[in-house]
């Protein structure tokens, strides 16, 4: 029941990362050249994404579970150690924070030099808006597989993810702006550090280990993770903090 | 094919192999241990941590204020 929570929460959380920036780009170009193109673009992606997870999902669950766990886990414990790597090195000051009022001035000024819209289908919106949603897609649709997928749940994996995409187009088609208040470094450091525990324990569980409690060690892992990127990110910040220091 | 598989490879790998290589060696003794009488569940805790403060650390080390621009997860 915990699991099957912090699964919900894990896919969720992914997911409103991920749209909140594939949104900021479908919004630039909507703004600036028309909002036609760039919804069939997203639309196009969306369907897209919709047939590899509903192909993959299921295919992957008949697979003998213990072999599933192993690959699958071990997939998402590297996925999830980019995301908790570039969180910590964001929170330290070693990498530049995500910024969508400046991503979305940037895609602005990039869809209006590219000239003017096409009568009819606008090429350059529906091409960009198609792979912007189709690459923060893929990353929705591998958490959501691979989740779902190592504890036999794709279903509540898909139904966070939905949820999530949901709130997060529907917030932003009601202010038409860039969903900077979003706290989207913090979303991504929880996901970094739930993606890394759902990882490490389900690789571990696929190469034979039997946890202490069960599914249990699970929360204690997320939390022991966490404390752990948290302490890193203090040590960090001291160590630039201390390298930017001009010499006595 | 190759460009695809990279483009695959880059995608869940992403800036720094030595991560996944690191995880995936801890994640072969970990089955290597798990057939012998004792129940390494300590291991890939253990292991996860370091590799990535040797990743933070090499990286923190080289004063990167920027970071790649290439587009990977998260």
């Amino acid at each position: 029941m915990t699991s099957d929570l912090l699964l919900l929460l894990g896919a969720a959380g992914a997911s409103a990362v991920e749209t909140v920036e594939a949104v900021t780009i479908v919004l630039a170009l909507g703004a600036t050249r028309g909002w036609r193109s760039p919804l069939l673009g997203a639309g196009a992606a969306v369907g897209v994404l919709a047939v590899a997870i509903a192909a993959l999902g299921p295919a992957l669950e008949a697979v003998p579970i213990d072999w599933l766990r192993l690959v699958v886990g071990s997939l998402l414990l590297v996925f999830g150690l980019q995301w908790l790597r570039k969180a910590i090195l964001r929170a330290a000051g070693f990498l530049p924070v995500h910024d969508e009022e400046q991503t979305y001035a940037e895609e602005v000024a990039r869809a209006r030099a590219a000239g003017a819209s096409e009568p009819g289908l606008d090429g350059y919106a529906f091409t960009i808006s198609f792979k912007a949603v189709l690459l923060e897609g893929l990353e929705i649709a591998f958490i959501v597989i691979t989740l779902g997928a190592s504890q036999g749940s794709t279903l509540l994996a898909a139904v966070g993810a939905v949820a999530a995409v949901i709130a997060v187009v529907a917030v932003a088609a009601a202010v038409r702006r860039p969903l900077a208040r979003v706290p989207e470094n913090q979303l991504a450091f929880a996901v970094g550090v739930m993606l890394t525990a759902f990882g490490t324990f389900w690789a571990s569980e696929g190469a034979g280990v039997e946890w202490p409690g069960d599914d249990a060690a699970l929360p204690v892992l997320i939390a022991a993770i966490a404390a752990w990127a948290l302490a890193f990110v203090v040590l960090l910040r001291r160590r630039r903090t201390l390298a930017e220091e001009p010499a006595a | 094919m190759r460009r695809a598989i990279a483009a695959v490879v880059d995608f869940i790998v992403g800036d720094d192999v030595w991560v996944a290589l690191g995880v995936g060696a801890a994640i072969a003794v970990t089955a290597v241990l798990a057939r012998l009488p004792l129940d390494p569940w300590w291991l890939l805790p253990l292991a996860v941590p370091a590799v990535v403060a040797v990743s933070l650390l090499r990286t923190a080390g080289l004063g990167s204020r920027t970071g790649s621009r290439r587009r990977s997860a998260g």
